[in-house]
């Protein structure tokens, strides 16, 4: 599904290179609930941005989907965002003018579907996350919780093959939480791949696997065979 | 306060920079060239007449039936244009004066064919003329009545003329004028036998004749067309328009009054171009400078909102509101400097373009100064509020992640 | 995918009402400030003969004084009237399809029924007057050859005239007792107000043209007085109105009608003959110099724009120029200000193409608003001229080009104020700002 080798990048300003990841290695498999974790400043961010073709590793090779999609140009990498990834951020990124229909409908509208596709998907995700009665609601009228589920319809309603998901209960309190990773876990147990990155071990727990990032490198590979094993059955 | 980290500033932010700085730099261009446009107009519209010109009424007649008789037509209208209450003297005459019509001789001041030729307004007038027209008589004498001829033979020079102070000294320098004789041409001459005071003949323009160089013959015009000009005391000329209007039809002699109107009438349809031009360019200056200094406000405004968390930063660490207030001002103080520089490149590049397409005299650097002191005031002005602003953000915004 | 763009740009647009407000009225005024003095510039400089401008010549003779030249500013310019006897030796000879002589005169007009005399404005031409510059008419025709030959009473009317003295009915036969003669009405024009009066720019150049129109040979045969301007640079003996005939004063209009190439080659051929003939004689002391104009160069020569329009148009444009360099500040303010939503919009999957499409149809349609408050000002601005303008209000209507051209401007001033803009916000790295919110 995703597979990442040897990426490198770097950060130049005029007195300082940083480098934020040096030789990442990382292969994700169809279906699998990953979370990657690590300190501030360790390269876990970088790695979101890379993995969601936001921006373009200086080095190595990163296939996805079995494409090479290192090289790519702008508007190939805008389309494969478009079709193949969701994502769900710490801040939520909901646009302000626009209401929960409408925000929903951002990445179906750069997807070209008819005006009844769009409907039926945006209805159908905003039904899945639960707040198919607040589609005229503005972001600003929302909850963080509901905000972040409006997030979530956004990102699945173009039936994405995987969800980038950087902290997304960052701004919510534990209950909320909760709540989105249960989320998280039904999309993820009806077949999307998912890719967490957080700090909080206790998220991370959820996943299938975690992966520790330190200092643009992963550190070591630490199965949860046996949640893994319980998600699978 | 350091001008350098400002200037780093602003070189970071170049677009922004560049956006304000180029409106002042065209604002000044077109406001140093307008007001030296418009102060050109207003002197010309402000610019003395000469005459009596809120108590003048002009009217024309035109004799058109086969039996009308000039002289005796002159006489009749001269006789109940005097007799009516509230008229201080009336003349026959050839001209209005700022009318835009004019006649126009060349005379020299000796028999010489060869001798220097001076082009002048000539206004064919009778012996009332000074008082008619509010003029004062500077040297020698008045026209006698009976050097009056109401029909002349044929458009030669009159034995007798009086000229203005100005076309004497056109004429003459400064010696004296009267008893002096004026030739045309053909060796023909005119005896000078007074200087009156000035009055503006035609419209002003930079070529010969200037304004003000009138001579006055005693005589009546070649054809059957003729004007009159009525002064009438303070007050009076509202009442008596019409009432010389009616008594002029009804005086019968196979003629038509084609018009009797005042003499602000004349000068209001010549400075019309002028007015139009004062009008028009006064507005444009104004929501010129109105929208620049919008745009100075817009700029501001968004870089305080842009500079918040710095700013906050900068009060954290001990800035007073002042410094940031004044780092506002002396930012926009550079822009406009910036602006104002080329501004005034530009300004002059506008007036060559002015001088030698329509022959403007060039711009006085007093112009491109006083305007570009306006500006930058007004830039100083412009970003006050935003920097205000800047000034109340609070320290404690440095330690806010939002 | 425009609905939803324009969409997305109105809801954008009300977010902020005040500095949209801002922008559109910063365009509207530029562009309300440009259509004005457009307008005045384009009635001004409009060549109302152009239809006509390569088969019609003014014809110009260097007749002046030996001592200095008609115009000292242009020294190389003869003057642009021509003598009574030259007028009429070149109508009578020349080669050329129609050669009109014409000038201006005043008579009195009596309308009878107890009406007070007025005066109206003549114009004395021959009948090829109409024809050749197309001179539309209501009722009748010009007059006939005879009329020209024998100078007989006869008149056309202006339609305003028509007006006046015969409320405006068919007047073809009535009779018009001008300067107490009687004259039989031929014809009446319809609607015709060339703008500037080409033919005879002197003396007014958006003046209306003349009341009435009257056989050229009246004007010698009752020795009518001049109406325009008589200009003389040699002192002669002139006693009245009937010595100006065989005077060297200029005071008449001469225009020829010209098809081919050929044809001015041989009528210019033609006149420099004649006034080679007429220097043996003893006039045209200045070296031969006569000159044939078509409309259009005639215009210029008279430079009938002048120095006001042009500085206003210049102005303006300057004015436009400041309107949009702040709009540009505005916008990329604004724009930048929602660099967040870009970067959503990256992420989500939208190309650079389409935020930068979404933006231009944003600014577009701030053109297009601005465009309308701009047409509602410049016809404020006309309003406001027509009143400094008094009798020329001609040069102050809004015509459909104009109006067209107006929005076309604003959008266009839209546009290219935010090319810019929309250029940079498209430019926008999405990954730097989803992080930090």
């Amino acid at each position: 599904m995703l597979d990442m080798q040897h990426i490198t990048k770097v950060y130049r300003t005029d007195l300082v290179e940083t480098h934020a990841l040096r030789d990442f290695n990382l292969a994700v498999a169809e279906g699998e609930f990953v979370a990657v974790t690590g300190p501030s400043g360790s390269g876990k961010t970088t790695f979101l941005n890379i993995a969601g073709l936001l921006e373009s590793a200086d080095g190595g090779h990163y296939r996805l989907d079995g494409d090479d999609v290192g090289a790519l140009d702008d508007d190939a990498r805008a389309g494969i965002r478009n079709q193949k990834i969701g994502f769900i951020f710490q801040g939520f990124n909901l646009i302000p003018d626009l209401d929960v229909f409408d925000n929903v409908d951002v990445p179906l509208r750069y997807r070209g579907f008819p005006a009844r596709a769009r409907r039926a998907r945006i209805e159908r995700s905003l039904e899945l996350v639960g707040l198919a009665a607040r589609m005229q609601h503005l972001p600003s009228q929302l909850s963080g919780g509901q905000q972040q589920r409006v997030a979530i319809a956004r990102a699945i309603a173009g039936e994405p093959r995987f969800l980038l998901a950087d902290e997304p209960t960052g701004n919510l309190d534990s209950l909320m939480a909760r709540q989105i990773m249960d989320l998280l876990g039904e999309i993820n147990r009806q077949g999307t791949t998912i890719i967490l990155v957080t700090h909080d071990p206790e998220l991370a727990r959820r996943a299938h696997r975690n992966i520790h990032v330190m200092d643009g490198e992963v550190t070591d590979l630490k199965p949860f065979a046996a949640r893994a094993g319980a998600a699978v059955a | 306060m350091e001008i350098r980290p400002i200037l780093s500033a602003l070189l970071r932010n170049r677009t922004g920079a560049l956006l304000v700085g180029l409106q002042v730099a065209i604002t000044l261009a077109v406001i140093a060239n307008a007001f030296f446009i418009i102060a050109g107009r207003v002197e010309r519209i402000r610019r003395p007449t000469g005459v009596d010109s809120p108590n003048l009424i002009f009217a024309k007649s035109q004799g058109y039936a086969p039996d009308y008789e000039h002289a005796a037509a002159l006489a009749t209208d001269l006789a109940l244009l005097k007799g009516l209450p509230g008229v201080v003297a009336v003349t026959p005459t050839g001209q209005v004066p700022l009318s835009g019509g004019s006649s126009i001789n060349t005379y020299q001041t000796s028999p010489d064919p060869k001798a220097p030729e001076f082009p002048g307004f000539y206004f064919e007038v009778n012996a009332d003329f000074i008082d008619a027209y509010g003029l004062r008589l500077v040297a020698g004498r008045a026209f006698r009545p009976e050097e009056f001829v109401a029909v002349p033979a044929n458009n030669d020079l009159p034995p007798v003329m009086i000229v203005t102070e100005t076309m004497a000294r056109t004429l003459l320098g400064q010696g004296p004028a009267v008893g002096k004789r004026l030739y045309d041409d053909t060796g023909k001459s005119a005896e000078i036998v007074g200087v009156v005071s000035d009055l503006q003949g035609s419209l002003y323009r930079d070529t010969r004749p200037g304004p003000s160089d009138v001579l006055f013959y005693p005589r009546g015009g070649l054809g059957n067309t003729w004007m009159y000009a009525v002064r009438v005391r303070p007050g009076e000329s509202d009442r008596l328009l019409p009432e010389i209007e009616r008594l002029l039809n009804a005086s019968g002699h196979g003629r038509a009054i084609d018009w009797v109107r005042t003499h602000d009438w004349f000068l209001a349809r010549t400075f019309r171009s002028d007015r139009r031009m004062v009008v028009f360019l006064s507005t444009l200056v104004i929501l010129m400078t109105a929208v620049t200094a919008l745009g100075i406000v817009g700029l501001a405004t968004f870089q305080v909102n842009a500079r918040r968390k710095q700013i906050g930063t900068r009060r954290a660490l001990g800035a007073r509101r002042t410094d940031i207030v004044r780092y506002f001002l002396v930012e926009n103080g550079m822009l406009g400097a910036g602006g104002v520089v080329i501004g005034a490149l530009l300004a002059y590049g506008a007036s060559s373009w002015l001088t030698s397409a329509f022959q403007m005299p060039p711009l006085p650097p007093l112009y491109v100064l006083g305007s570009a002191l306006a500006l930058l005031a007004l830039g100083q002005l412009a970003v006050l509020w935003p920097a205000r602003r800047a000034g109340a953000i609070e320290p404690a915004v440095a330690t806010r992640t939002v | 995918m425009l609905g939803y763009y324009l969409r997305l740009a109105w809801l954008s647009l009300r977010r902020t009402p005040a500095i949209t407000l801002l922008m559109i009225g910063a365009i509207a005024l530029g562009i309300g400030a440009t259509t004005t003095t457009l307008t005045v510039y384009h009635r001004m400089s409009t060549n109302p003969i152009a239809r006509r401008n390569e088969v019609l010549r003014a014809v110009t003779l260097d007749s002046w004084s030996p001592d200095q030249p008609w115009d000292r500013d242009h020294p190389e310019l003869p003057p642009s009237e021509v003598t009574y006897r030259d007028a009429v030796a070149i109508a009578a000879g020349a080669p050329a399809a129609r050669i009109v002589p014409m000038r201006k005169t005043s008579l009195t007009a009596e309308p009878g029924g107890g009406r007070p005399p007025f005066l109206v404005i003549a114009r004395l031409a021959t009948r090829d007057f109409f024809p050749m510059f197309d001179v539309p008419f209501a009722y009748g025709t010009g007059w006939d050859a005879r009329a020209d030959r024998n100078a007989e009473p006869v008149v056309v009317l202006s339609k305003e005239t028509n007006g006046k003295l015969f409320g405006g009915e068919n007047s073809v036969g009535r009779v018009l007792k001008l300067d107490g003669r009687e004259y039989r009405v031929v014809g009446v024009l319809a609607d015709w107000q060339p703008t500037p009066k080409f033919y005879d720019l002197n003396n007014g150049a958006y003046d209306t043209p003349e009341d009435i129109f009257l056989p050229f040979g009246l004007g010698a045969a009752l020795d009518l007085q001049p109406g325009g301007n008589v200009n003389c640079w040699k002192s002669e003996a002139l006693a009245g109105v009937h010595d100006l005939f065989g005077s060297n004063c200029t005071w008449h209009q001469l225009w020829a009608e010209l098809r081919t190439p050929a044809e001015v080659e041989r009528f210019q051929a033609w006149i420099d003959g004649y006034v080679v003939e007429q220097k043996k004689l003893g006039r045209f002391p200045r070296k031969l110099n006569n000159r044939l104009y078509r409309p259009d160069e005639w215009l210029a020569r008279h430079e009938v724009v002048g120095l006001d329009s042009r500085v206003l148009l210049l102005v303006s444009f300057a004015f436009l120029a400041v309107c949009v360099l702040n709009v540009v500040g505005l916008l990329l303010s604004r724009f930048l200000g929602a660099a967040g939503s870009c970067a959503i919009r990256r992420a989500l999957g939208a190309s650079r193409g389409e935020i930068f499409r979404q933006h231009l149809v944003e600014v577009g349609l701030v053109g297009a608003l601005a465009g309308l408050g701009g047409l509602a000002i410049g016809a404020l601005g006309l309003k406001a001229l027509e009143q400094l303008y008094s009798s020329y209000d001609r040069l102050t209507q809004l015509d459909l080009t104009m109006t067209v051209a107006a929005i076309a401007l604003a959008v266009l001033a839209g546009v290219l104020a935010g090319l810019y803009p929309a250029w940079r916000i498209c430019r926008v790295q999405p990954a730097s700002y989803l992080k930090t919110q």
